[in-house]
């Protein structure tokens, strides 16, 4: 079954996410990321920032969350199970610090079939409490074997 | 950690290489910190009954790693703008990947170098690339 192509564009709700001391801590260690600014408050400022630094992909935190409301929606059709991850792209505006209240509005930036896969694109923008950027996610999800032939 | 300044970077620099064992209890630990708990990447049948013969890494666990390997040589993890990457073969348990990045331009006005990326593992004597054909983008001081 193909993909809903008229879903292209459609934006979702609004997803908030505060970080966590706790939660960097242990991002940082799945990543093994041991540099100062990652392990507490006094590395960080030691490298001139204001708290803790979270790891630079720690905001795929935030991309899974706002991107599971794509991925459930019932009008697109996807089956999950023949999903792979095609490509990820992330730019940041600045490190996320311990503290950051982050919001993403998700939305479907592309959908396209190539060959036999059709093509997810994901787009959320991450912005902070004061509303500046802090980073842009985009996502490419690969639907195997899903396009019209 | 100092950041790195535009004059000790040229066109043609490689960034030391980064290597890691993937281990299986690593890729837990990935699954719980990131929120990705997708059985791909954590129960062996479940992955065999989508024609692998075992668990796969999360290809962002080998971002992430790719990622570290750029921070760690500018030397800031402020200084890394932007990251575009491909993923193009998985990722077994045990398996040595080694993230790998060449500097490809400079720009003097924005003072940000151009990198291209990569991730290499050794299979059977065969060089696959779980990452490949991926740019990365780094402001200096």
């Amino acid at each position: 079954m193909p993909l809903n192509q008229s879903l292209k564009g459609k934006e979702y709700p609004e997803v908030a996410f505060t970080v966590e001391r706790d939660q960097v801590l242990q991002f940082a260690d799945a990543v093994s990321e041991d540099a100062a600014p990652f392990r507490d408050p006094e590395g960080a400022k030691a490298a001139g920032y204001p708290e803790q630094v979270a790891p630079p992909t720690f905001v795929t935190k935030v991309q899974i969350l706002s991107s599971a409301q794509v991925v459930t929606d019932q009008e697109l059709g996807l089956n999950y199970m023949m999903v792979v991850h095609g490509e990820q792209e992330f730019e940041w505006g600045r490190p996320v610090v311990v503290g950051d209240e982050l919001r993403a509005t998700p939305r479907i930036a592309d959908i396209y079939a190539k060959g036999r896969h059709e093509y997810l694109v994901i787009e959320a923008e991450l912005k902070d409490a004061s509303g500046e950027t802090v980073g842009i996610s985009r996502s490419t999800l690969i639907s195997r074997g899903t396009a019209e032939r | 950690m100092a950041r790195l300044g535009f004059d000790q970077v040229n066109v043609g620099d490689e960034i030391p290489a980064l290597s890691k064992v993937v281990k299986r209890e690593e890729v837990k630990a990935y699954a719980d910190a990131s929120g990705d708990q997708n059985p791909l990447h954590q129960d062996d049948n479940f992955a065999r009954s989508v024609g692998f013969p075992g668990i796969i890494a999360h290809g962002m666990f080998t971002m992430a790693h790719l990622v570290k390997a750029v921070t760690d040589w500018a030397g800031d993890p402020g200084a890394l703008k932007r990251m575009k990457v491909q993923f193009r073969a998985v990722v077994f348990m045990d398996e040595t990947i080694v993230a790998r990045g060449r500097v490809e331009s400079v720009d003097p006005e924005t003072r940000r170098a151009r990198l291209s990326v990569w991730v290499e593992v050794d299979r059977a004597g065969e060089r696959q690339l779980p990452i490949k054909n991926s740019e990365a983008e780094v402001e200096l001081k």
